[in-house]
């Protein structure tokens, strides 16, 4: 997943945070019963299927209302929103000594939404659905941490799989005979692997996917939460409603408080805004998925009628530009870029510091990873409106250090990748009147935003600079630092492996990857923060923030931490 | 005559087959590629091959189309083993964004804008030519001068503006009209009157207003006409010389274009479908634009030009009944 930021403002989230737990103490009881309606300008929740479903928001929604995994998070506002909680299993999973074996047990009295039980048959066959082609968009750590024989290549998933195809990947997840329990067998050694058990991606489906199988079951999944789904038509409205065969008794955490969940589609994003603002519609009731209209963050942050019904938080993500380390070879001239760029002013583009967050000084996000995170030294004197006398040096120290490419760079220019929009084209006059101050002749590649990702990962067709951005698959640096920085990683957009001092930096990211202790671990992945932006293989953007508001008759509303997005657990409708 | 129609049927087949090519042609030359398009951030070119594959995107242009061709009349299986499907005909290609077939989510998008297009054509088709008429027979007087300014006001106010501000103020600020939440009108008339009416409204004022103007100076030329002047020289009741001599040749013209701006319509309101929910061909298609769903911009394509050729053929016929001297050329 993918962006938010730092330690000076952790204090105040912190303490937001506890206010709004205390007030969701005292609102979740009377939230009980009604329709809780949610507002977006989307023409469907992207993926529904747990195997397909990556999405901050739309794995949160699944989560609290359909979809129950192995583990989860303990809804809360807050640190408390990211803790580690067993959901099907009995307990957060138990790692053999090697910590290449993960086991987990099933609870008693979990069914799905048609009242067949849920073994870990159903599980296995889950995780299996993630191998197959044609089920796209998901998380691929199944693939990626699984020891299924020939990996990826060797097993194409259920639908195809022959019967020795089939029986590669059973050895790597074993099913009890009495369906109670599940064993994954990984390919390397992994402390956290209990959190990867949180995605979607390792949760149940029935083995006949309730007859609707392949791409279909998008929109027909069988539900395991406290709801299910009554209709969904893409383009109007998904309608949920309680599921009889779901017990709370099982399911530790789920407060399942309104009677019906609508989610409606399509809705106008200013016509959202005034349906909250005003109470009008459905807007007493509503929550808008799709955060506060750009043009209206100054009425409802300087109401005082909002006042209790908006939130400012950061989200997961953080911003960045990365840079091609095989085209851009040369240190200083790296440096010099991160120096001269005018931070400040792209800043203002994306709602300044109230609304778009603050400097990143690397890409672990103190806000969401604070065992990871240590603030990184070595730039103190990088101007957020752009050191010039700082870049100018480091330029002179380029021209003999590495002239060829300070040839390049000043004379045919390098190259940035944006994902064509009005505020990128901004963007890209801002960087490159900064640029020219050095010398430094910057070009645009503005790519269609839906080939961007494509063009990027390609290392033929990507430029020398590549706007980026990336959050946390689960509260572990582990889950950034390997898929920005690997080779195999996932979304190595830098291109790291051409820099020499690579092996070096693969072989620390092993040693932190397979350490069990959680707070000696945080302070490698620091460190290893630390040594990308030394090598400045990222100039560092935002850690962003996001903004929701919701309606009068709405209750317990807070930021979800490990999604980026409201806590849907706790909101109800006002008694 | 019948020679006539068989004629023109014909020539607007074989338009459409031309038509389809072309549309074909120009997205497969799009520089995108559709297989990259069917999954995002974390694809691998395993995956990206792999739908390349399933849904025919590695063969030729031109066996492509012919499988494309080939669906409409025989339909189109995609994917093999327990997860294929297939899309019956007249299949136009499979969405792997929505997963559905193309011509499923243009028979589910169809009845919205048909309802829209009926709905708004006949309110500023009406609204229009009424107001023209009692323009130009008030010609010079007051209810001449206020229609002229109302009818340049109405043109001048683009149908996203006059809708933003309609769904803003009157159901967003307000709450004076309920917020859009299309039925289809069997299903609830009264949920489908109150979504629809506002859009009629905003979309049917500029075309109002266009009928308006013509309407007035086509029965005002129509009426210095020697027929006119005879019928009123004769002593005909005004009323009679109005809608029995002048308002029928007249209208002709309007009927025409009438027509072209149903089939126009059908096309899809995109603005208007946008900013009221109203989950129409419009909307389907810039939804398809955004996130770069080819197959369902084909089909959508493909669909607004064959209502247009259509509306042509229908045009032509009707001439050709109105007028012998067209179908004799």
């Amino acid at each position: 997943m993918a962006r938010t930021k730092i330690g000076a403002k952790l204090s105040a989230v912190f303490a937001v945070s506890a206010l709004l737990i205390s007030a969701c103490g005292s609102s979740s009881a009377e939230g009980s019963g009604g329709t809780v309606t949610y507002l977006t300008h989307a023409e469907q929740i992207l993926h529904l299927d747990p195997q397909r479903n990556y999405t901050g928001q739309d794995l949160a929604f699944s989560v609290t209302y359909l979809t129950r995994s192995l583990v989860s998070y303990a809804p809360g506002a807050g640190a408390a929103g990211t803790e580690l909680v067993a959901d099907l299993a009995t307990d957060i999973g138990t790692p053999s000594e090697d910590l290449k074996t993960w086991t987990f047990t099933l609870r008693d009295g979990i069914t799905f939404e048609d009242g067949s039980p849920i073994t870990c048959a159903e599980v296995a066959y889950g995780v299996s659905r993630s191998y197959a082609d044609d089920l796209t968009d998901g998380p691929a750590f199944a693939e990626a941490f699984l020891d299924v024989e020939g990996g990826y290549a060797a097993y194409p998933g259920p639908y195809e799989a022959t019967a020795e195809q089939q029986a590669l990947f059973d050895a790597a997840v074993e099913c009890s005979e009495d369906g109670k329990t599940i064993t994954f067998h990984l390919n390397s050694p992994m402390a956290d692997f209990n959190y990867t058990t949180a995605l979607l991606t390792f949760s149940p489906v029935p083995l006949d996917e309730g007859g609707n199988v392949g791409e279909a079951y998008d929109k027909n999944i069988v539900s395991s939460g406290p709801y299910k789904i009554a209709s969904y038509t893409t383009g109007k409205s998904l309608n949920l409603v309680r599921n009889e065969n779901w017990s709370a008794d099982s399911d530790p955490f789920r407060k399942a408080l309104p009677d019906k969940v609508v989610v409606k589609f399509a809705q106008d994003e200013k016509g959202i805004d005034e349906y909250i603002i005003n109470g009008t519609g459905p807007g007493k009731t509503a929550l808008s998925l799709d955060g506060i209209y750009p043009d209206n963050l100054e009425a409802v942050f300087s109401s005082a009628d909002m006042e209790s019904r908006r939130l400012n938080d950061y989200d997961i993500y953080v911003t960045y530009t990365a840079v091609n380390v095989a085209k851009m070879t040369c240190l200083p001239i790296r440096q010099a870029v991160f120096y001269a760029t005018d931070r400040e002013a792209l800043r203002a583009l994306g709602g300044g510091s109230q609304f778009g967050g603050d400097f990143a000084d690397g890409v672990i996000k103190p806000a969401n990873l604070p065992t990871d995170y240590k603030p990184v030294t070595g730039y103190e004197d990088a101007d957020p409106a752009g050191n010039v006398v700082k870049a100018q040096e480091l330029m002179d120290q380029a021209k003999t250090e590495c002239p060829d490419e300070y040839t390049r760079v000043t004379t045919k220019g390098i190259t940035r990748d944006y994902a064509d929009g009005d505020v990128a084209r901004q963007g890209f006059a801002i960087t490159q009147e900064a640029l020219a101050k050095v010398g430094i002749k910057l070009n645009a590649n503005f790519i269609d935003p839906g080939s961007y990702y494509g063009v990027i990962l390609n290392p033929e067709t990507q430029g020398d600079l590549s706007a980026a951005g990336w959050g946390p698959d689960w509260l572990n640096a582990s889950t950034v630092i390997p898929p920005l920085f690997i080779d195999n990683g996932g979304f190595n957009v830098s291109q790291t492996k051409a820099d020499p001092d690579y092996a070096a930096f693969a072989a620390l990211v092993d040693e932190a990857k397979a350490n069990p202790d959680r707070a000696s671990q945080g302070a490698q992945w620091a460190a290893l923060n630390q040594y990308v932006m030394e090598k400045m293989w990222v100039l560092p953007g935002l850690f962003t923030k996001t903004q929701y508001h919701w309606g009068s008759d709405l209750t317990g509303v807070y930021l979800w931490q490990p999604y980026g997005c409201p806590g849907f657990n706790d909101i109800g409708v006002k008694n | 005559m019948g020679i006539y129609i068989f004629r023109r049927t014909l020539y607007a087949i074989a338009l459409l087959f031309v038509i389809s090519l072309v549309v074909f042609v120009l997205f497969s030359a799009l520089p995108f590629d559709p297989a990259s398009l069917t999954c995002g951030k974390n694809c691998t070119t395993e995956v990206i091959e792999a739908n390349r594959i399933r849904l025919g995107y590695d063969l030729p242009m031109w066996e492509q189309y012919v499988k494309f061709l080939q669906g409409i009349f025989i339909g189109r299986d995609y994917g093999h083993g327990v997860a294929s499907f297939t899309c019956p005909a007249p299949a136009l290609g499979y969405s792997f964004f929505r997963q559905e077939c193309v011509t499923s989510l243009l028979i589910t998008a169809l009845p919205p804008t048909i309802w829209l297009a009926i709905g708004s054509v006949t309110l500023w088709v009406g609204t229009g030519i009424l107001l023209g008429i009692w323009a130009a027979r008030r010609r010079g007087g007051a209810p001449d001068h206020i229609i002229n300014v109302l009818t340049v006001f109405a043109t001048s106010m683009p149908t996203f503006l006059t809708g933003q501000m309609a769904l803003t103020f009157l159901i967003g600020k307000f709450g004076w009209i309920p917020p859009p939440d299309y039925y289809e009108p069997y299903q609830n008339f009264p949920k489908f009157f109150s979504t629809m009416f506002l859009p009629w409204i905003v979309l049917a004022l500029p075309g109002l207003a266009i009928y308006a103007r013509l309407t007035r100076g086509f029965v005002l030329e129509t009426g210095s006409e020697d027929f006119v002047r005879t019928a009123r020289a004769k002593g005909l009741p005004e009323k009679t010389i109005l809608w029995r001599h002048t308002l029928r040749p007249a209208l002709s013209p309007l009927t025409t274009l009438a027509a072209l701006d149903l089939a126009f319509m059908l096309g899809g309101a995109v603005v208007t479908e946008k900013i009221f929910s109203i989950p129409g061909l419009g909307r389907l298609t810039i939804q398809s634009v955004i996130q770069y769903d080819l197959p369902v911009i084909v089909g959508t394509t493909i669909l607004a030009a064959a209502f247009i050729v259509v509306a042509n053929l229908i045009v032509d016929i009707l001439y050709s009944v109105i007028d012998p001297r067209v179908r004799l050329k």
